[in-house]
């Protein structure tokens, strides 16, 4: 690492509607390092980088590159500018050549009065391929000729063959093999050995203390510190992004007294479930007055399993039954026995988001309300349980749409809560929902399971996990890796040992 | 500063609202206009009784079936196969009659519920876009009607035929037909699942609608509707030639859409589209053969009413992909 | 297994595969009718016809690519067929040529622009347009007459007819291959957010598609108004029977995008299915259900090409 200031942000800004997710991020980058960014899901993170490379526009605030400001309009733009980014989805499209993807947006270097030189753009993309060491790869080839690794392979190459002055690697390493890695650590060190900077995104610790120089924490959009990643070990990390505040008084405080076995009676359970490219074999019980959670990389198939559990997932094998063995094979049979489900895709799978919190509340509890409905009693059940939940709202005849976050999943919750659902299945509960209306679901769950109801809480949060549950079964590759029981001295090293 | 904040993002939707209140009543007032301003063009001549008549008696068949269109577009689906469904009904209807006039009536129904059957099957199953099957089958149907007529047109039974001119039977048939349609789709979860379909088809399955039964009962309902549709027809034309039902799926479409129906369907779907919208329709129509205009001037007129139509009442979110 | 896995993979599989398709179509039909089907000259006749709507079916293809649908190329078609027979009188050979692409330019450039300007599906705005364009077919017809004058068909025959044709394939794979509009329009079909991110300019591809498409469609009318030297105006409707039989091919292409040859499917696609249209009336079906084989085709082609994915959102 040099002292030469390569990357400068001031005050770097983002809302999305009421949700403040970035808030004025000051920090230097410097030619010839490795800059990790660490941080909590939420933390904001991604959202700064995104701004810097071009997926999003920039909100507030000013990135300053070599003395020179920019503002890309796009990926493509922000290649232009030396900003690269490497991204966690697969960024190359299907009925491209694996040329046109390399160059896709940039073939201005290959036309001469609007015709392409589509030879000299295939024989530039042969000779990069080759020098990457990927000579098996044929330029001229449709890229779905090819696995997943391999595509994300030629997007690394994609986004640094220009010779970027950034590079941002975003969560690339979850979707990758131990060689895959090891390509990208490479061609990260190469970067930096042509004194440019990699900015890198990633949630695994060990990763992080082996590759960065320097690494800065954010969390909740602000900007904690930077500190030298020869100075501290995964735990300091750990403290640094968690923070203390993020107090123990929103979750539960009780420790009820079993260690190692489970109480009551078994609400539903799944038994040798699979589903193809998510669950491999997975077997699991949920009891009545427990909160389990489950928890794991992003992709370990752990959201599949609310899907499966809710009669929702497409081609599953195995079975799913209540407790007294009744089968559950459709979302229809799931509401009728007392499930409710709210997915992690909020705007999609849980709500219609283009409707009415009446409609989005009343939909699933019509069935009990008799064969003729009167829009009157409609309406007094989904103000009353709006109501209960809290929900800030002009009238139930708002659009679900105008809400925030955190307001619309309080809807989905209110639309169970009218349904008198025993069986909860939560993937993601809190996802991009601010401190104040998580405090209020925190609650909420808790209270729930006094009641003797039956919790499932999917998430990416390990300190929700911990906070919350009585069990956590944690997931890897589609299979379950390991369960913990509730315990004060439950830390999230024990659950990361055994998602990675 | 928490009240402060909601009190403007309640202002916003106020605004918001505002906007929606005057699209919604937009039907209405087009409807007056349109009235308005046939009415004066033709010197009265539109509001005279007689043309009042010829107006209503002119729309039985298009009011029924735009009953069951609006059902399957408040679900965000389509369907241009009514017209030449509507013809083979009526041709079946045509030769039933000659035989049973009740089972000329389950005969047309039946036609129709199965072509809705097998739309909804290429469309639910094979995953093809309702518009895409339906204007196959639309072309498939008018193949076959031009075949049964080839040599002469399918006749009717004079214990239909001489029904034609008992209007206010005819008047009471259609207002059972509206009333039943509203009744249902008030007052039971059908018309909410419709729209729920409508606005987001995963939202609604994960909210326990069984997306794709429903949709093949809509379309299967939807093609009974419009068989029954056909008696009418019947029994106003009395005969079936290669043309009967032609553009009926246009005028379908064009009047729901006056009748402020988002061609997208979803929560903003209402009933009262099918009943201003064809009647807007029928007066915007007579209107035009009113003042004289030629049939290609007439659908010149109606094609730039339905784009615009059209613009006006879809529903656009931000950074929505629109194939 | 993996000579097999190869095979699949080469250039040349998905040509093969549609070359021995056609074959085996032609083997069908002429056992079945020996003497009314399938005669060199009558295979002449075919591609003549396969030919015509192979160049439409170009023009559709830039649509169908991105996930749109244009159905007003068949009042396209009309209209432009008509002020092809108007302008011959006037311009000679170049009015029957210049007139319709130009025409066909307007049209769609009307269609791209009420599509981006007003933001509502495809479909809907190209049959809305299609009612106007219909309308005008007839103000045409009244002015041009609806015959074209016998000196003028010299591109309903044997040569003229290839080599216009084969400019036009050209041109279809010319753009495809050595423009960017052939990867903007694959890369908007395949993920429209995604190539915005790479910095397409989804609004202004499509746009260019839709002129592209009635572009092609002028083409394809020089071609058909001289093969069949008379042409109705056409409305109610009437004028989306035209929209078919391109849509066919285009969906051909779609299928065999992969293989990286879509011109050469579109072209053996419609050969296929001209076949197959003579085939029937070989076989004796009555002329008056022509319509019946055109939607049943169409349905059969498009659930064969079409993807199914489990829980897609289909409207």
């Amino acid at each position: 690492m040099s002292d030469k200031l390569l990357l400068h942000a001031e005050k770097i800004d983002k809302k999305f509607g009421p949700t403040h997710a970035v808030k004025e991020v000051s920090l230097d980058f410097y030619a010839g390092e490795i800059h990790a960014l660490i941080g909590e899901n939420g933390s904001g993170k991604s959202t700064f980088t995104n701004m810097l490379t071009g997926i999003l526009p920039i909100g507030g605030g000013t990135f300053t590159l070599d003395g020179e400001q920019i503002a890309p309009k796009n990926q493509v733009d922000g290649n232009h500018h030396g900003v690269a980014v490497i991204v966690q989805e697969l960024g190359t499209l299907n009925g491209l050549t694996v040329a046109e993807n390399l160059f896709l947006g940039d073939e201005d270097q290959f036309m001469k009065y609007g015709i392409k030189n589509t030879a000299a753009m295939n024989k530039k993309a042969q000779e990069l391929l080759d020098g990457f060491g990927l000579s098996k790869i044929r330029a001229t080839a449709p890229i779905e000729n090819y696995n997943f690794e391999e595509r994300k392979i030629i997007e690394i190459l994609k986004s640094t063959w220009f010779d970027p002055k950034i590079l941002v690697v975003d969560e690339t390493t979850t979707a990758l093999s131990q060689d895959g890695r090891e390509k990208l650590f490479e061609v990260m060190r190469d970067v930096r050995a042509k004194g440019h900077c990699v900015i890198f995104i990633s949630h695994d610790m060990a990763e992080v203390l082996k590759m960065s120089d320097r690494i800065s924490i954010l969390r909740d959009g602000d900007y904690i510190t930077t500190i030298n990643a020869a100075d501290v070990d995964e735990d300091k990390l750990k403290t640094l992004m968690v923070g203390r505040e993020m107090g123990d008084n929103y979750y539960r405080t009780d420790y009820p007294n079993y260690a190692t076995e489970p109480q009551g009676e078994i609400a539903i359970m799944m038994n040798n479930v699979s589903v193809p490219g998510s669950l491999d074999d997975v077997s699991l019980q949920l009891h009545k007055g427990e909160i389990l959670g489950i928890g794991g990389l992003s992709e370990c198939g752990m959201h599949e399993v609310g899907k499966a559990l809710f009669g929702a997932s497409y081609d599953r094998t195995g079975t799913v039954e209540l407790g007294d063995g009744t089968p559950i094979n459709s979302i229809n049979e799931a509401i009728n026995h007392s499930i409710a489900y709210a997915s992690k895709d909020r705007d999609n799978e849980s709500l219609l988001i283009n409707d009415t919190i009446q409609d989005n509340i009343t939909l699933p509890s019509m069935r009990d309300m008799g064969f003729i409905l009167k829009q009157k009693d409609l309406k007094a059940f989904a103000k009353k349980y709006a109501d209960i939940m809290s929900t800030k709202m002009v009238g139930v005849d708002q659009y679900v749409s105008a809400l925030s976050g955190g307001n619309k999943q309080k809807v989905v919750l209110a639309r169970w809560l009218g349904k008198q659902s025993n069986i909860l299945l939560l993937d993601s509960p809190t996802r991009g929902i601010d401190i104040g209306v998580k405090a209020d679901i925190y609650a909420l769950l808790a209270e729930m399971r006094n009641q003797g109801k039956a919790i499932l809480i999917i998430s990416e949060e390990i300190m929700e996990l911990i906070g919350m549950c009585d069990r956590i079964l944690v997931m890897k590759d589609g299979k379950i890796n390991g369960q913990l029981f509730r315990s004060p001295d439950l830390t999230e090293q024990d659950i990361i040992a055994k998602m990675i | 500063m928490a009240s402060t904040n909601t009190k403007a993002a309640a202002e916003v939707q106020e605004k918001k609202f505002d906007w929606h209140q005057i699209k919604s009543l937009l039907p209405i007032i087009s409807f007056v206009a349109i009235v308005a301003i046939f009415a004066i063009l033709t010197r009265g001549q539109l509001i005279t009784p007689r043309n009042i008549t010829l107006i209503i008696s002119g729309g039985f068949t298009l009011m029924i079936a735009t009953v069951g269109v609006y059902m399957i577009m408040s679900m965000g689906c389509l369907d241009f196969s009514q017209g030449s469904m509507m013809g083979l009904s009526c041709a079946v209807v045509c030769y039933l009659s000659q035989f049973n006039p009740f089972v000329a009536i389950l005969g047309g129904m039946a036609t129709g519920a199965l072509i809705g059957l097998i739309n909804a099957v290429f469309h639910v199953k094979g995953q093809i876009q309702s518009f895409v099957v339906t204007m196959c089958m639309m072309f498939l149907l008018r193949g076959i009607i031009a075949y049964i007529t080839t040599s002469s047109p399918v006749m009717a039974s004079t214990s239909l035929t001489s029904l034609a001119t008992n209007t206010p039977l005819l008047v009471a048939i259609v207002v059972v037909v509206l009333v039943i349609a509203y009744l249902v789709l008030h007052f039971t979860a059908l018309g909410s699942n419709l729209k729920a379909i409508g606005a987001s088809e995963s939202g609604a399955r994960f909210a326990g609608i069984n997306v794709q039964r429903t949709k093949i009962i809509i379309y299967i309902v939807a093609g009974a509707i419009t068989g029954f549709a056909a008696l009418i027809n019947a029994i106003r034309v009395g005969s079936v030639t290669s043309s009967s039902g032609n553009m009926l799926e246009t005028q379908i479409l064009i009047a729901l859409v006056l009748g402020g129906m988002p061609i997208n369907g979803g929560a903003r779907s209402r009933f009262s589209s099918v009943v201003t919208g064809v009647l807007s329709y029928l007066v915007l129509q007579r209107g035009l053969v009113m003042l004289g205009f030629t049939t290609e001037i007439q659908q010149l007129i109606l094609g730039i009413v339905f784009v615009i139509m059209v613009a006006v009442f879809s529903e656009r979110a931000a950074n929505q992909v629109i194939k | 297994m993996d000579a097999i896995k190869k095979l699949q993979q080469s250039q040349w599989f998905g040509v093969g595969f549609l070359v021995v398709l056609t074959v085996l179509c032609w083997a069908i039909f002429k056992v079945l009718r020996p003497e009314t089907f399938g005669s060199p000259e009558q295979i002449m006749t075919y591609l003549q016809s396969a030919l015509i709507y192979a160049v439409g079916g170009c023009g559709m293809y830039f649509i169908v690519t991105q996930g749109l649908w244009d159905f007003s190329i068949g009042s396209v078609l009309v209209l432009s067929c008509l002020l092809a027979i108007g302008c011959s009188q006037m311009f000679g050979i170049v009015g029957l040529v210049v007139a319709p692409i130009l025409c066909g330019v307007l049209l769609g450039f009307f269609n791209g622009l009420a599509y981006t300007v007003l933001r509502i599906p495809s479909l809907i705005v190209t049959v809305g347009l299609s009612l106007i364009y219909e309308s005008f077919s007839v103000f045409a017809a009244n002015w041009a007459g609806t015959r074209l004058d016998a000196q003028f068909n010299m591109f309903g025959a044997y040569p003229w007819n290839v080599i216009l044709a084969l400019i036009a394939f050209f041109i279809c794979g010319f753009i495809l291959k050595y423009t960017k509009v052939g990867t903007y329009i694959n890369a908007i079909g395949t993920n429209e957010l995604t190539a915005k991110n790479m910095g397409v300019n989804v609004d202004k591809y499509k746009f260019i598609a839709f002129i592209l498409c009635a572009g092609f469609v002028g083409i394809m009318a020089v071609l058909y108004i001289s093969y069949g030297t008379a042409q109705t105006p056409m409305t109610g409707m009437l004028s989306q029977s035209l929209n078919f039989t391109p849509l066919m091919g285009a969906f051909f292409g779609l299928a065999f995008k992969k293989y990286g040859h879509p011109v050469v499917a579109i072209v053996i696609g419609e050969l296929i299915i001209s076949m197959l249209f003579a085939g029937f009336v070989a076989l004796g079906m009555p002329t008056t259900i022509n319509n019946v084989v055109t939607g049943a085709t169409l349905l059969a082609v498009v659930t064969l090409t079409v993807k199914r994915v489990k829980g897609a959102v289909v409207k």
